[in-house]
């Protein structure tokens, strides 16, 4: 064989393999056009019109829409609802994901049952976490303040004071999720070589020594990764909210999910709900691109 | 080559496989030829798709009318989809509407209606078609008749009218020596009649005098809050484009007395429905503020009690209530036959509702209003007044039962009778939202 006909023969295979390729990718790219794709190019083009569940006022009315959003108090309350969620709640799901893998990493027995139970939770559906924690926080027949009044309390309003809601909300999030954090953080600590924290024993350094300069400076990436995808993921919040207090006591739970639901279905007005969906997935954007730029710097 | 051949194997395997499915879908459409092939009835049924938000008793009670207006008539079936009360019900109502696919007949709360019909999502009524059938405008009373049109055309056919009233122990009345002589709560006109009343009953019964559950449900304060509203003569106006017209100083005044009976003697300053309606049957309280629909909840508890309208605290007679009304959502194209059906069906619904008045509710059909069976209903015939004296929401697109709004007037009054805001504070707020919600295009 000489190398001319290998050569041809490599460019005749590369455009066969690049439409197999495309065969291949097809199905996806199908639902990505059709799923994805299209209703972003669509939702933005309602965003534009004043469209109505009805089928009313169809018509474009230029960005009116989002000069009405930013004036609304309503969404500016809700976006700060959101973000009060995602920073009360992404602190405590990190921090507290962290100490219960280094609880385990020590050497627990029973690994396993632990890394379950700390999961498990994880793996229950929201309808059914809200039902357990509305049982719960019950102001009359909850087990919180069954438990508070026993060691002489005062009762606590979970889910009716406007004060504490959101945090009955974190509380239940933390338990619900916190398991997948945990699962991170521990693979990444049974992934630091034995060695060094032999060399450091070596050393003369002590528990604590080797968790701040060895353990923690270790799993900086995968914290960076867990913070991040914690914060787009408590951005998203509805599910909970929805089932426990619908948004509730006095508004002070509902998040920005929810307003889009309220204008949009039971409020009809799909463009003016389509524009806020816009103005929050810009939010959402800009902490995505944050998320790139970070991880490729530290990447590079 | 093995694998080739294997896979051409594969290839075969698939192509038996579609042999396969062919058979079966020739096996299918052989078994719909015997169905066809069955009595000639059978193929001429009308499945007609009716959608309903009544669950529990309500539920079972709307079912049992579905039987029987089905064995009643061979020519159709009626299949009913029961989807969750409020907002779940009303999104795939409208979306379904909307987007052409709807049941035939549906129940809606009359006031959400408004919302509704301007906006081409339901169909009017016939009311030629109606009279054939022997239903005509002189079987309703004239509020509901007057609430079921739009524009002069009739939207929606009430079935009941369900106000919320008043439920009242009798043995824990009688205790308190409150009874008139026909075995009823004595009338009281006052505000401070009313809370001495409640305030003997508390002394019989050492815990409340009333139970008023409203916890993180708007609905349940706005009921209370309307029946005092309008007891005062007022009305309330929402025009888009315009703020809310409202007495201000009638709305103040009823929620301070609202805020005044929640403290802890009354009526127990923070509760749920749940928890009030459980307190009132368990003897623990002389009174229950809540909707007619609680009646089969009251019986099954056993407890002695009757009901009445809210006593007329400010001068007017006043019920706050809403009517289950049968609505025709928008059809792509009308199915004459099916329609009929429906008429036939939505009427002998209407004729028959005796039996929906045993879960509380007040039939809107008059001539069962009138039946000896029903005038022997007890408590139902002592508040069957509320059909005079009822008043449904202001109208607009985002007003109603289980409406947005309701929830928005429970966020900002919560605090208010929790004894958190002031009465002015808590409605200065939620007039700023209503006024925002005017302020805003009419989606509808």
């Amino acid at each position: 064989m000489s190398s001319t006909t290998l050569s041809r023969r490599r460019s005749v295979s590369r455009t066969q393999s690049n439409i197999s390729g495309w065969g291949f990718a097809a199905p996806f790219l199908l639902f990505f056009l059709v799923f994805l794709v299209w209703p972003i190019l669509y939702g933005f083009y309602m965003s534009l019109t004043g469209k109505s569940l009805t089928g009313a006022n169809n018509g474009l009315i230029g960005f009116s829409n989002y000069t009405e959003a930013f004036g609304d108090a309503d969404m500016w309350h809700s976006l700060g609802n959101t973000l009060y969620f995602t920073v009360i709640s992404t602190v405590p799901l990190v921090l507290v994901a962290l100490v219960m893998a280094a609880l385990l990493n020590i050497g627990l027995p029973a690994q396993w049952l632990w890394r379950l139970s700390y999961f498990a939770p994880y793996l229950l559906a929201s309808t059914v976490v809200s039902l357990f924690f509305t049982w719960m926080y019950n102001p009359q027949l909850g087990l919180f303040n069954d438990m508070l009044s026993k060691v002489g309390l005062p009762k606590v309003a979970w889910l009716n004071d406007p004060n504490v809601a959101m945090w009955a909300i974190v509380i239940a999030t933390l338990w619900w999720t916190v398991g997948f954090n945990f699962l991170l953080y521990l693979a990444a600590m049974q992934n630091i070589p034995a060695q060094h924290y032999e060399a450091a024993s070596l050393d003369g350094a002590g528990a604590w020594r080797q968790l701040f300069s060895i353990t923690l400076p270790q799993l900086a990436p995968t914290t960076v990764m867990i913070v991040l995808l914690q914060i787009l993921a408590s951005l998203k919040i509805f599910d909970q909210v929805y089932q426990m207090t619908a948004g509730g006591p006095a508004g002070s739970t509902r998040p920005v999910v929810q307003y889009i639901f309220e204008t949009g279905f039971t409020g009809y007005r799909l463009g003016y709900s389509a524009a806020i969906s816009y103005i929050f997935f810009g939010l959402i954007l800009v902490v995505s691109i944050m998320q790139f730029v970070i991880t490729r710097r530290r990447s590079a | 080559m093995k694998q080739y051949e294997s896979l051409a194997g594969k290839q075969l395997s698939r192509r038996q496989l579609l042999t396969g499915s062919a058979a079966l879908g020739g096996l299918a459409l052989a078994g719909s030829l015997t169905g066809c092939g069955g009595p000639a009835q059978a193929s001429a049924v009308q499945n007609i798709d009716f959608w309903h938000l009544l669950s529990g008793g309500d539920g079972i009670k709307m079912q049992g009318m579905i039987d029987k207006a089905n064995q009643a008539n061979p020519g159709f079936k009626v299949h009913p989809t029961v989807l969750a009360w409020g907002p779940p019900y009303y999104t795939k109502l409208a979306m379904a509407s909307a987007g052409g696919r709807p049941p035939e007949v549906a129940i809606m709360h009359a006031s959400r209606v408004p919302g509704y019909a301007p906006g081409g999502l339901i169909e009017p009524w016939d009311l030629g078609l109606l009279e054939e059938h022997g239903v005509t405008s002189a079987d309703f009373a004239p509020r509901i008749w007057e609430k079921s049109q739009q524009n002069g055309k009739v939207f929606s056919l009430a079935l009941d009218s369900h106000p919320f009233v008043m439920f009242y122990n009798t043995d824990i009345a009688g205790k308190a020596g409150l009874l008139g002589s026909n075995g009823q709560l004595q009338a009281v006109n006052s505000p401070q009649e009313f809370v001495a009343m409640a305030k003997e009953m508390q002394k019989v019964t050492k815990a409340h005098g009333l139970s008023f559950g409203y916890l993180a449900l708007g609905s349940q304060m706005w009921r209370l809050f309307y029946t005092l509203y309008k007891q005062h003569g007022a009305d309330i106006e929402l025009t888009p484009g315009q703020p809310m017209k409202v007495d201000r100083d009638a709305a103040v005044e009823s929620l301070e007395f609202m805020a005044l009976l929640l403290d802890d003697t009354i009526a127990a300053s923070s509760g749920d429905i749940n928890t009030a309606i459980a307190e009132f049957a368990r003897g623990d309280s002389g009174m229950l503020f809540s909707g007619v629909w609680e009646i089969p909840t009251m019986k099954k508890a056993g407890l002695p009690f009757d009901a009445a309208t809210i006593p007329t605290l400010y001068g007017t007679p006043a019920s706050y209530a809403d009517s289950h009304s049968f609505v025709l959502p928008r059809q792509l194209t009308v199915n004459d036959e099916k329609r009929r059906d429906v008429y036939k069906f939505v009427t002998d619904v209407l004729k028959g509702s005796l039996s929906w008045a045993e879960a509380g509710h007040i039939p809107a059909f008059q001539p069962v209003v009138k039946t000896p069976e029903y005038r022997k209903l007890t408590p139902q015939i002592h508040y069957a007044n509320a059909a005079d004296i009822i008043a449904y929401d202001p109208e607009s697109w985002f007003s109603g039962s289980g409406s947005d709004w309701q929830t928005y007037f429970g966020e900002n009054i919560q605090n208010v009778l929790l004894g958190r805001d002031k009465a002015s504070v808590g409605w200065d707020a939620f007039e700023r939202r209503t006024n925002t919600l005017l302020s805003r295009p009419n989606p509808v």
